[in-house]
């Protein structure tokens, strides 16, 4: 068993590691004070052509094996949660579709323009009353002439309200629930859909989260992408581990963002004449944090390997997900306790730390949720 | 327009350096980085080629993690790369490792040779001018602008009060200070070129350096004892009411520390 990454592997995540220190952590506050989608950050980081890393190089991508893809997306979370949560929909959820499904028109429209950052891109899936419980989708497709009627309304959508296609959830067959699923590609521009309300959210600030409606949008039948009706969830299997692990790498970024600053904090606070760095206490809570970021970093990278060599993920990657953004929320709350009082004030990082690990409760699935389906999986059919 | 910059790679600023019980060895944690003056140099020289054409050659004196140096060279767009890699290249001093990169860069003929006007490990800033020496060419030290036509160059550099203009004849030698430039951020085709790159490596006999001229056994200094810089009181509370705190506290920093 080789633990060490290949020396390409290695010189990779020291080139992604350097380009978020220059280009994204300056930027990180800013990202959340002011809460706005950051263009011109956007556009410079795209431009470096990191959007399109798990991707063939023939259609503009980088074709990174998926230890790569897994530090790219640690280091750019590590920089800033907001940003990385825009990154990420382009990287994956927002073009994996279009990219699979859509025939060349599409992909030259949509997929091309979302690889170079031209486009914003995202995939639509939670509505009001239909989160974890897909089998609920209220969004509507009908079969109208040679095309698709769409209507419903999807909330909570990563760059929803300012994307400029996205990747849509619907149900073409109410009656077999989770069986009747298919994804649709909706343009910006098209009639009815628009993207509506911008949440106004307790942590990944920058990025534009809220509603995207469709009131009867008509899509032609070239923006049906799947096989067949009814195997959107299927379809959506097939990247479900990847996503897991790549909101896994996201909380581990953040929780070594956090533990770093709560690192050079122990060193230069002084508290009855030395370093806080000097009480066991402190110590024990590097030791913890150490310990289980190490964890989450192996389960999540056993999980790359096993994505990579074509073989199961489905439960690795469930558990990486939920113990690397449990470890994170325990590194942010333990950053907060180092530092004090200082942690409660927004001036300084480890409010913004705390606040962003929140956000990975919910993608890739709950962890009531992924729990029980990880039992499920273990115990078998009773 | 042929373009050489020598690079190092030197300990990361966190770095962890523990000095040997008896003040001679160095034990350094293994976190590298590419010397930042050398990143304005690599940055000037890709400017210089993307402005009159031409090729960049990186070169780096070192082992193992050296050859990051390079590939990050390669990753911002330098043609080629060189490591002298030997163990008799090893412990070097400034005299030594500049012969060692002299001759180097003298494989092919170069128009002009950047490097940064010092590393920050040892920042002793003379491994640049002794290079130019040994080629017998001009050299310009801690530039921060630099124009090239008709086979002169015209650099400036700063200094006390003002800024000095100085014509140099190519072909020459100029050492970079921050201000030059702003090194780019490599994009991802360049990062996956350098990780794929092979990296040429050589060896003194190759660049016709004798043992006698290699590393330690060709260096004119030598270090004897490494110190720690003395350890002063972290933190000096300022007693007293807030008004009466701040008065203190700028007399400290104006009359003690004298930074204002």
């Amino acid at each position: 068993m080789d633990f060490a990454l290949t020396e390409e592997q290695e010189f990779f995540k020291k080139m992604i590691a350097e380009t978020v220190d220059k280009m994204i952590v300056p930027r990180a506050a800013e990202i959340d004070e002011k809460d706005e989608f950051p263009h011109e950050l956007w556009h410079q980081f795209a431009s470096l052509g990191y959007l399109g890393i798990r991707y063939p190089e023939s259609v503009g991508g980088m074709n990174a094996d998926k230890t790569m893809c897994l530090t790219f997306y640690e280091e750019v979370a590590r920089g800033s949660t907001g940003f990385s949560t825009i990154v990420n929909q382009n990287c994956l959820m927002g073009t994996h579709f279009v990219y699979k499904f859509g025939n060349e028109a599409i992909r030259e429209r949509c997929f091309g323009p979302a690889i170079r950052g031209e486009k914003v891109a995202t995939i639509c899936f939670t509505e009001d009353q239909s989160g974890s419980d897909l089998g609920a989708t209220r969004t509507r497709a009908v079969k109208d002439g040679d095309g698709w009627r769409i209507n419903g309304t999807k909330q909570w959508i990563t760059n929803g309200p300012i994307c400029d296609f996205c990747t849509v959830l619907a149900t073409t067959d109410p009656s077999k629930g989770l069986k009747g699923l298919s994804f649709f590609l909706v343009e910006k521009g098209t009639p009815g859909f628009s993207g509506g309300q911008t949440l106004d959210k307790l942590g990944a600030r920058g990025t534009a989260t809220g509603e995207v409606v469709l009131d009867n949008v008509w899509v032609p039948d070239e923006n049906f992408l799947g096989t067949e009706p009814g195997q959107g969830l299927v379809e959506v299997g097939e990247i479900l581990g990847e996503v897991r692990l790549m909101v896994g790498a996201s909380a581990l970024g953040l929780a070594r963002a956090a533990y770093t600053e709560a690192l050079e904090f122990s060193r230069k606070r002084i508290a009855f004449g030395k370093p806080i760095g000097s009480f066991q206490l402190i110590r024990e809570k590097f030791a913890n944090m150490d310990m289980e970021m190490n964890a989450a970093r192996l389960m999540l990278y056993y999980g790359a390997w096993l994505l990579e060599k074509g073989m199961d993920v489905t439960t690795a990657a469930a558990e990486a997900k939920v113990y690397a953004t449990e470890v994170c929320l325990k590194v942010v709350d333990e950053l907060t306790r180092i530092y004090g009082a200082n942690a409660f004030a927004h001036e300084y990082a480890p409010q913004r730390y705390f606040r962003d690990a929140r956000l990975f409760l919910y993608g890739g699935g709950t962890h009531e949720v992924l729990r029980d389906f990880i039992g499920r999986k273990l115990i078998g059919r009773l | 327009m042929n373009i050489v910059v020598l690079a190092k790679q030197v300990p990361d600023a966190e770095a962890h350096i523990d000095i040997g019980e008896d003040g001679k060895g160095l034990t350094v944690e293994q976190k590298f980085t590419a010397n930042v003056f050398d990143e304005f140099a690599m940055e000037e020289a890709l400017r210089l080629k993307e402005k009159h054409g031409g090729k960049v050659k990186i070169i780096t004196l070192g082992t193992g993690k050296a050859t990051e140096v390079l590939r990050t060279g390669i990753a911002m767009g330098a043609d080629e790369a060189l490591l002298l890699e030997d163990g008799a290249f090893l412990n070097g001093d400034g005299y030594a490792t500049a012969l060692a990169l002299s001759r180097a860069a003298a494989k092919e003929p170069f128009d002009v040779i950047l490097c940064g006007r010092q590393a920050i490990d040892d920042d002793r800033g003379e491994v640049g001018p002794m290079v130019a020496q040994f080629l017998g060419i001009p050299h310009g030290g801690g530039i921060i602008k630099l124009d090239i036509a008709d086979g002169t160059a015209t650099v400036e550099c700063p200094a006390e009060g003002g800024k000095e203009v100085l014509e140099v004849k190519l072909p020459a030698l100029f050492t970079a200070q921050k201000g030059l430039n702003e090194p780019r951020v490599p994009p991802i085709m360049g990062v996956m070129k350098a990780m794929k790159a092979a990296i040429p490596r050589v060896a003194p006999a190759e660049l016709g350096i004798s043992p006698e001229e290699a590393g330690a056994a060709g260096s004119k200094v030598r270090t004897e004892k490494y110190f720690h810089p003395k350890k002063k009181a972290a933190v000096q509370m300022i007693q007293g009411e807030p008004q009466e705190a701040a008065v203190e506290a700028v007399r400290i920093l104006m009359d003690v520390e004298r930074i204002l």
